[in-house]
């Protein structure tokens, strides 16, 4: 049943599949702390019409399936641009946009809650607004956010098999495809399954550690 | 040359709290026209009912809150005209909070650091030396390396203090910097004040330490329904002051000082 394990054959396409599920979950988040961060502070500080705007994209990156989102990014995007763009690297952005969606409400959320007062302080020092935000008031919020990161990259993790609808292969393409060769269905997405599950606990587990190590002594989280 | 360090003139501040309905907001006024001259070495003690807007006009001198209409100046600069760096002029003001506000994910030293890193642009030694020096000050060499966290109130407000007091500021505005803390801790923090006092730092203090006043005010500020009611040594609101307002609250606050 499980012969294919011992069948180099494969050994690329999981290796393949696996690399591109990590780059791209890696990636989505990162880019996704970095636009989310903006998103937030947009947010608090915006007009009307910023927090409007803002509104409307989350509610679109969160209320519509990623692999719509894919295909919207690879069938229109190249197209009003009139270029050739790897779909590779489209999925990459959507990945980010998509994740900036979530993680500005984790990044808002954990910003407000020692928002006021920290504020005040580091104005007080003679900081302005944006020094406050950058020595104070972001590197408490994103201590914060660390247990609420590690969720959205397992639930990233898991999405990238939403590449399959424009043509690329994440791990879970990988065991398709080794399914429909070798025909051992339960087998295959066992081993596929164990592999999802010991990358997804094994980075949970460092990010625990990180947390543990950067929490801010005495402020307990009380977002998850 | 002026010994002018800070002056409100004619300022005022109103401020909407928010009920449970939208159209249930409830419009607070209060700073309505008050003025105050602040002289280099003053130590001035603000005092009066909750409520009553001492906060928010200390919170207007140091331009934390902006004033709706009148002025504020340091030294001869006026900070509520439009244009002015008031990064640069809150850098010279030093502001104590009731909170306390550390930041949280500072060490007490990191907490005194920070805007002579930032604001200051001081070298790392330097800005080193001057908040090792700020906390000897105030007594809390012990805990440079702890965490807010893991200091006791009267730790905290101690370094919150030093944080306000090691950029060498003009003035220093404390905002009842005792009344959050434990009765037993509060003596200490009067302790600093009381050898700041003696240093001749100039002061701007909100506070209902009474005995304290006594001993180190110069002048006694009764502020009552967002404006100033009376002011004048400690002696004579000790004594006999001018106004029934300020001669009840004196007698409430006595007794219940001497029942404590």
């Amino acid at each position: 049943m499980f012969e294919f394990l011992f069948d180099p054959r494969y050994y690329p396409d999981i290796i393949q599949g696996l690399a591109l599920t990590v780059e791209i979950t890696l990636f989505g988040v990162a880019l996704g702390l970095l636009l989310g961060t903006l998103l937030a502070i947009g947010d608090i500080y915006g007009g009307k019409l910023v927090k409007g705007a803002i509104a409307v994209y989350v509610e679109f990156f969160r209320g519509s399936p990623l692999f719509i989102q894919l295909f919207i990014a690879v069938y229109t995007v190249p197209a009003i641009l009139n270029l050739r763009i790897d779909h590779y690297f489209l999925a990459f952005f959507v990945f980010g946009l998509n994740s900036a969606g979530y993680q500005k409400g984790y990044i808002k959320g954990a910003m407000q809650t020692i928002f006021d007062d920290q504020m005040a302080a580091g104005t007080s020092v003679g900081m302005s607004r944006l020094q406050t935000l950058r020595y104070v008031i972001l590197p408490q919020a994103y201590r914060i956010v660390i247990p609420s990161w590690t969720n959205e990259f397992c639930s990233l993790t898991k999405s990238t098999s939403a590449l399959a609808f424009v043509g690329l292969s994440d791990l879970t393409a990988a065991g398709i495809s080794i399914k429909a060769a070798t025909l051992q269905i339960l087998p295959v997405w066992i081993v596929i399954g164990a592999i999802y599950l010991i990358w997804i606990t094994g980075f949970s587990k460092i990010m625990d550690i990180i947390y543990e190590k950067k929490k801010i002594i005495g402020v307990e989280l009380s977002t998850q | 040359m002026t010994d002018y360090v800070m002056e409100a003139k004619n300022v005022y501040k109103t401020y909407q709290i928010k009920g449970e309905k939208k159209e249930d907001y409830k419009i607070v006024e209060a700073v309505k026209d008050v003025s105050l001259l602040i002289r280099k070495g003053d130590i001035k003690l603000i005092f009066g009912p909750s409520g009553s807007g001492k906060s928010t006009f200390l919170r207007c001198m140091a331009m934390l809150d902006i004033p709706d209409k009148g002025e504020i100046y340091l030294g001869d600069q006026c900070l509520t005209q439009k244009g002015i760096d008031l990064n640069k002029a809150r850098a010279r003001i030093g502001f104590v909070f009731q909170h306390i506000y550390l930041f949280r994910h500072l060490t007490a030293l990191g907490n005194v650091e920070l805007a002579l890193r930032k604001v200051l642009k001081l070298p790392k030694e330097e800005a080193r030396k001057r908040a090792l020096d700020a906390l000897a000050e105030v007594k809390v060499t012990e805990c440079i390396s702890k965490y807010p966290s893991q200091l006791s109130g009267g730790q905290a407000q101690r370094v919150g203090i030093a944080r306000a007091l090691a950029r060498n500021p003009d003035i220093i505005l404390l905002d009842e910097p005792t009344s959050a803390l434990d009765p037993e801790l509060t003596g200490e923090v009067i302790d600093t004040l009381r050898d700041l006092a003696k240093e001749g730092t100039t002061m701007l203090i909100v506070s209902h330490e009474m005995p304290f006043a006594r001993e180190v005010a110069e002048e006694m500020i009764f502020y009552d329904e967002g404006h100033i009611v009376e002011t004048g040594p400690p002696s004579l609101f000790f004594n006999a002051p001018n106004t029934d307002r300020a001669k009840q609250f004196m007698t409430r606050i006595i007794n219940r000082t001497t029942r404590e």
